[in-house]
């Protein structure tokens, strides 16, 4: 056969695009089909909930195959929501208004986090900090381009500090800087990472302390489950049934008398962290996740339009996206 | 030459933006997902000054980057051109170490030398380095024969002799070897300022997709592609005036 390079090239170009339009199309989603659920971050505390709900039977009882998948850096769970390669994702508030800005057709089904797990920790030497206004002439943490520099900018404005009056610290991979004392606050999740840094300051002799935004009233939604406009609107019991399942799998993994089940999956999955780590992670997520009034997943719209207030002020979005109109706060 | 590269990459690029949009239409996704043109162009102009100043920064970067990596391959090179115990044990060692990949080595870097220039400048350098080194070894451990055999026979042989002979004998590899390293460099900059840096259009990058913002991610990718051209062309252009200067051309013509 006389392959020219003309006929090489669209032969390529036709293997490049054939999968990727298969891959693009959007998966008819039927009742007793398989579910994608799509997680934020890799297996650790912060999954706890949605294992559980996976490994004893929470969706399988209500005749649901789901798939859990990790999530990680590189992973978006909004993006594969529209793309239909998943049909449930956990993202964080910032992504659901951004992506809402940018027209995504996405609706928020439950709140895993009622308080930010985001946090700073600091060298306490026995004292907290009483009000933000004492960050005045301290180094603080940031990630440029991440949600603690959002916060972390609402708050200076919140509390009229002026930028110049704070030193603001880029930070990377390496807490090295913290460590050394170079950094005063560093942003950290405070129930993952959060309690393996205080250990470890703990066995240098260093008492630590967590500096929570919500404490004052600066308060930014974190992750929450989402769905597509198109599967609550054409597959509301299903939707409903997703919901229940996987809140009712959290609560079981929060519940102290399920607390050893729950540490030797975790630690199944990630053999990284120790039971004894993992114990303490779970006990600070359920401070962080179960309201004081209400039920697992309840979503606080108030929090919600404080977190749009905040990304528009911060000119993080360029418009309001109306956000109470993607929260499924009513029964389905 | 410099119209063929730029053409060359708008092409691409164009054809990519394209089948993006393509999709994007077909599928009617979002904005988030694939953004639409307005969304690029509005994009581009408010971030277009800001990302350019961030591409000539990593550029100078990639550049000075660049010619630490050829100086140092030259001088190895060199070293372990013959044939000998020192020479095997810097070619063996060059193709063990080139095959260490560099992201895993980054974060180290940038802990001993901080977030700074010289952390993106040894990462440039040693994305760019070992292809170099392994070319130019190849290259000047390859004797010229023809050329080599008088010096040899009538004992007026040195190394210096040796190296100079086979880099002019061999200077169009060299170019190229050289220009095609300069993308490497490029390369090994964005990354640097991906994993660690403060500044340069890799760290843009890196906040662009914190943000999910995949309209500054195009607008990005656009200018790298465009002056990484540019410098493409700035080798070619001074690789063809040192082959004129030297008469390498007519040699070979001849």
């Amino acid at each position: 056969m006389n392959c020219t390079p003309t006929r090489l090239v669209f032969l390529l170009c036709l293997s490049f695009l054939v999968p990727l339009l298969f891959g693009c199309q959007q998966r008819g989603e039927e009742p007793g089909q398989e579910l994608s659920y799509r997680l934020k971050w890799l297996y650790n505390i912060n999954t706890a909930g949605d294992l559980y709900a996976l490994e004893h039977g929470f969706f399988t009882s209500r005749n649901l195959r789901v798939v859990v998948k990790p999530g990680g850096p590189e992973r978006d769970a909004i993006r594969e929501l529209e793309l239909g390669r998943a049909q449930f994702g956990v993202a964080s508030a910032d992504q659901v208004i951004r992506a809402l800005a940018k027209g995504s057709p996405i609706v928020v089904i439950a709140q895993l986090f009622q308080q930010n797990p985001l946090q700073w920790i600091y060298r306490s030497g026995g004292a907290a900090y009483a009000s933000p206004l004492e960050l005045r002439g301290k180094t603080v943490g940031i990630t440029y381009g991440g949600n603690d520099e959002t916060i972390m900018h609402a708050l200076l404005a919140k509390y009229q500090i002026a930028p110049s009056e704070v030193n603001l610290f880029s930070v990377r991979y390496d807490y090295a800087p913290f460590y050394l004392g170079e950094v005063d606050l560093w942003p950290i999740y405070r129930n993952a990472e959060g309690i393996v840094i205080a250990e470890k300051m703990a066995q240098a002799g260093e008492e630590t302390g967590f500096f929570a935004p919500d404490l004052f009233d600066v308060r930014f939604v974190a992750n929450s489950v989402v769905t597509t406009r198109k599967m609550v609107e054409e597959q509301p019991d299903l939707v409903r049934k997703f919901r229940d399942a996987l809140l009712n799998g959290w609560q079981e993994a929060l519940a102290p008398a399920n607390a050893a089940r729950t540490i030797a999956l975790v630690h199944a999955h990630d053999q990284v962290t120790t039971e004894e780590t993992i114990a303490k992670q779970l006990a600070a997520t359920r401070q962080l996740m179960l309201p004081e009034n209400g039920r697992m997943g309840s979503i606080d719209v108030v929090a919600w339009q404080q977190t749009e207030k905040i990304m528009l002020e911060q000119g993080v979005i360029d418009s309001p996206v109306a956000i109470e109109k993607a929260l499924l706060t009513d029964g389905l | 030459m410099l119209h063929k590269r730029i053409s060359q990459f708008l092409i691409i690029y164009f054809l990519g933006l394209g089948l993006l949009l393509a999709i994007k239409y077909c599928f009617g996704l979002s904005d988030y997902v694939i953004p639409g043109f307005i969304d690029i162009q509005n994009t581009a102009a408010a971030v277009a000054v800001g990302y350019l100043r961030a591409v000539l920064d990593t550029l100078g970067v990639a550049v000075i980057g660049h010619l630490l990596a050829i100086a140092l391959a030259t001088v190895v090179a060199i070293v372990g051109r013959p044939d000998n115990l020192l020479g095997t044990m810097i070619k063996t060692a060059a193709y063990n170490l080139q095959a260490y990949p560099i992201v895993a080595v980054a974060p180290i870097i940038f802990i001993l030398l901080g977030d700074g220039l010289p952390s993106r400048l040894l990462i440039a350098a040693i994305i760019c380095y070992f292809p170099l080194l392994l070319s130019f070894i190849g290259i000047l451990g390859e004797p010229v024969a023809s050329i080599e055999h008088f010096y040899v026979m009538t004992g007026r042989m040195r190394w210096q002799l040796e190296v100079k002979i086979r880099a002019f004998e061999n200077m169009h590899k060299l170019i190229t070897v050289v220009t095609g390293s300069a993308t490497l460099a490029m390369v090994g900059t964005i990354v640097a300022e991906f994993i660690g840096a403060d500044s340069g259009i890799g760290y843009s990058l890196r906040i662009a997709l914190y943000q999910s913002d995949m309209a500054k991610v195009l607008v990005a990718l656009f200018l790298i592609g465009v002056f990484n051209s540019l410098y493409l062309v700035a080798l070619e252009l001074l690789g063809l005036v040192i082959q004129k200067k030297m008469g390498v051309e007519q040699r070979i013509q001849q």
